[in-house]
């Protein structure tokens, strides 16, 4: 196996042009990526006068707080939704990530009938009912308008355990049977051993199961029905009204609540913030996580 | 699959091997049946159970049941075929889905190559954590901030109309809207999916470039000779594998993206389930054929790309059916022995 290349780029010699095209190229990208979350930042920051004044600026004028504090007064919608996202999403993440770390160490050994198990996994991945079958369903098991709806629905992916199983089966078998030999239990080999040998993939995979969650509109959107149920992102897409800039150029006007510029891009701030926080930590785990289920080199 | 000769290596073996009843061999195997378990039942209950709702799309759907209203065989599927607005939907769908491969796919690429053609490790890592940010983001959100940067008397309309260009707006034109789906489409996506490609030039051996830049191969041609044609296999499975979504067409950006001026130019097949079945007057036995017709082609077509890719790579996508084709070959090998 060839010694790893990590920046082929990078030996010494002198800068030339190309360096520069690349330089300036990923500049550009990186700018274009920044700045329209910078503009969110800002115009939460701006007074509604100031935005329709001048809707981009780089630094917000008249400065001013009120946006975010309209957004977190007590009792509000956002407030209720942002709870309600975190219990659902940090209860769904390590609920999801117990099962499917199980089921992944199960399926990384050997026993009797493994294939027929297998099986059954691997066909779920395949067929699947589509909306009203998993709607009407929900209905059946008196889920509708609960919590454990729809964190059932985002629980468990069978892509997400077949990829965890194969990091349980790329850790050399030394390690489990030289655990063993010592004097742990199978239980103690399990957690001491197995799950820190496999952290990548299954921290990797508990920060896309949270995401899910933390993201998920479309079933809340079905499930949920009552308002003090509302998750983050279905709140957003009523306050957001996906198409009130186009009711603003027809002229007429839509249905319900309008809200401040300021309050919604405040809004979408306190919502991709967490995400923001989380994600460098786990980003480092990205390209090994990612890679143990993609094809071989 | 038929190159592959020796047996894949085995998981330790925990429990003792000596012959035993399979009644032995099972209670052996009980802790991890009871590790299986929570997620066979979930299995069960939220996806096998709904997938056998599936005939519905074979009934007249009553209300209040899976299970009760007449049979009507291929009824529904007649009614698809005869709906001008399902027919034109798949169109859209193809289209899209086409235009996605066309406009989505390079860039990826593009972005891997230069970023490993970058100098200096942290602006690298920094560079990198920040394109694939946006993947983490929902389109909830994402469809929010382009409905404010895009609108009329929007910041980017405001900066046009300041450098003296004329107001457009780019939400209501279906042109321009089109384009700006691709154009979010690669912001979302493009760092996510360069991250496999990254690692794929991380695995090619660096002494090649330095051989070739001793032949006196300039950067482009070492890029061209070395590094595309290290990817090139992992470039044309993943191009296969985009067979398989000619049916879907991104509904999560689609949805949320569309406004009633643009919505009919982008009504892909998703969304025009969505809408006969939560908007219009529900007819739940339509909607799950027009549905259960998406699968059964979506399902085709996967096979249809594992097939190649399995033919390209000498390798199929799920590992499965080569172990099970592994272990077939060796039997007959000990057969014949």
């Amino acid at each position: 196996m060839a010694k790893k290349n990590d920046g082929h780029a990078n030996r010494k010699r002198k800068i030339d042009a190309f360096d520069i095209v690349v330089f300036v190229t990923l500049t550009i990208l990186f700018l274009v990526l920044v700045i329209p979350f910078w503009s969110i930042i800002v115009t939460s920051l701006s007074t509604n006068e100031a935005y329709i004044k001048q809707p981009f600026s780089l630094w917000p004028k008249e400065l001013t707080w009120a946006n975010y504090i309209s957004v977190f007064a007590r009792g509000s919608g956002l407030l209720i939704a942002y709870k309600n996202t975190i219990i659902v999403s940090i209860i769904g993440t390590i609920l999801g990530m117990v099962v499917m770390t199980m089921a992944a160490y199960a399926l990384s050994r050997k026993f009797v009938g493994k294939r027929v198990v297998f099986m059954y996994f691997i066909c779920a991945m395949f067929f699947s009912g589509g909306t009203i079958p998993t709607y009407l369903n929900i209905k059946n098991l008196n889920l509708n308008n609960t919590f454990t709806g729809v964190i059932m629905l985002t629980l468990c992916s069978v892509s997400h355990v077949i990829i965890i199983m194969k990091g349980f089966e790329g850790i050399p078998k030394e390690l489990e049977e030289s655990a063993l030999i010592d004097g742990a239990t199978q239980i103690q080999t399990f957690f001491k051993v197995m799950i820190p040998l496999n952290k990548p993939v299954i921290a990797t995979y508990s920060l896309f199961t949270f995401v899910d969650l933390w993201n998920g509109w479309y079933w809340p959107t079905l499930i949920l029905t009552d308002s003090d149920k509302n998750l983050l992102q279905v709140y957003l897409r009523s306050i957001l009204g996906a198409n009130n800039i186009l009711k603003a150029e027809t002229g007429s006007v839509g249905a319900g609540q309008t809200f401040a510029i300021g309050v919604q891009m405040a809004s979408v701030f306190a919502v991709v913030l967490p995400i923001m926080l989380i994600y460098p930590f786990i980003q480092k785990y990205f390209v090994k996580g990612i890679m143990v289920g993609s094809v071989k080199m | 699959m038929r190159k592959t000769k020796k047996k894949q290596e085995e998981v330790p073996v925990l429990a003792p091997k000596v012959e035993s009843s399979i009644w032995t061999k099972l209670w052996q195997a009980r802790y991890i049946y009871l590790l299986l378990l929570p997620m066979i039942l979930w299995l069960l209950f939220f996806h096998y159970i709904p997938t056998s709702g599936i005939i519905l799309a074979f009934k007249k759907y009553k209300i209040g049941s899976l299970w009760s209203g007449e049979w009507i065989g291929l009824k529904n599927f007649e009614r698809l075929f005869a709906t001008p607005q399902a027919i034109e939907s798949i169109k859209i769908t193809v289209i899209l889905s086409v235009q996605r491969i066309i406009f989505e796919f390079v860039p990826p690429i593009v972005l891997a190559i230069l970023l490993s053609e970058m100098r200096g490790n942290r602006l690298k890592k920094i560079y990198q954590t920040v394109f694939t940010f946006p993947h983490f983001i929902s389109w909830v959100i994402i469809a929010g901030m382009i409905n404010n940067l895009f609108a009329v008397n929007g910041p980017i309309d405001s900066v046009i109309q300041s450098l003296g260009g004329e107001s457009i707006s780019f939400l209501s034109d279906t042109g321009i809207f089109r384009t700006l789906i691709f154009v979010t489409a690669n912001w979302k996506g493009m760092g996510w999916s360069s991250i496999l490609y990254l690692a794929t030039i991380a695995g090619i051996d660096p002494t090649l470039y330095e051989a070739a830049e001793m032949d006196g191969a300039g950067r482009l041609r070492r890029i061209w000779h070395i590094t595309l044609s290290g990817m090139k296999p992992i470039i044309a499975l993943q191009l296969i594998m985009k067979i398989s979504t000619l049916l879907s067409g991104g509904f999560d950006q689609i949805f949320n993206m569309r406004n009633p001026v643009v919505s009919s130019s982008v009504q892909i097949l998703d969304a025009y389930i969505y809408d006969i079945t939560f908007l219009a007057l529900p007819d739940y036995g339509f909607s799950t054929a027009v549905g259960l017709f998406k699968s059964v082609i979506g399902f085709i077509l996967l096979m249809i790309a594992n097939k190649l890719s399995g033919i390209i790579s000498g390798e199929q996508m799920y590992s499965f059916e080569k172990r099970v084709n592994t272990k077939k070959v060796l039997k007959k090998r000990g057969g014949n022995a």
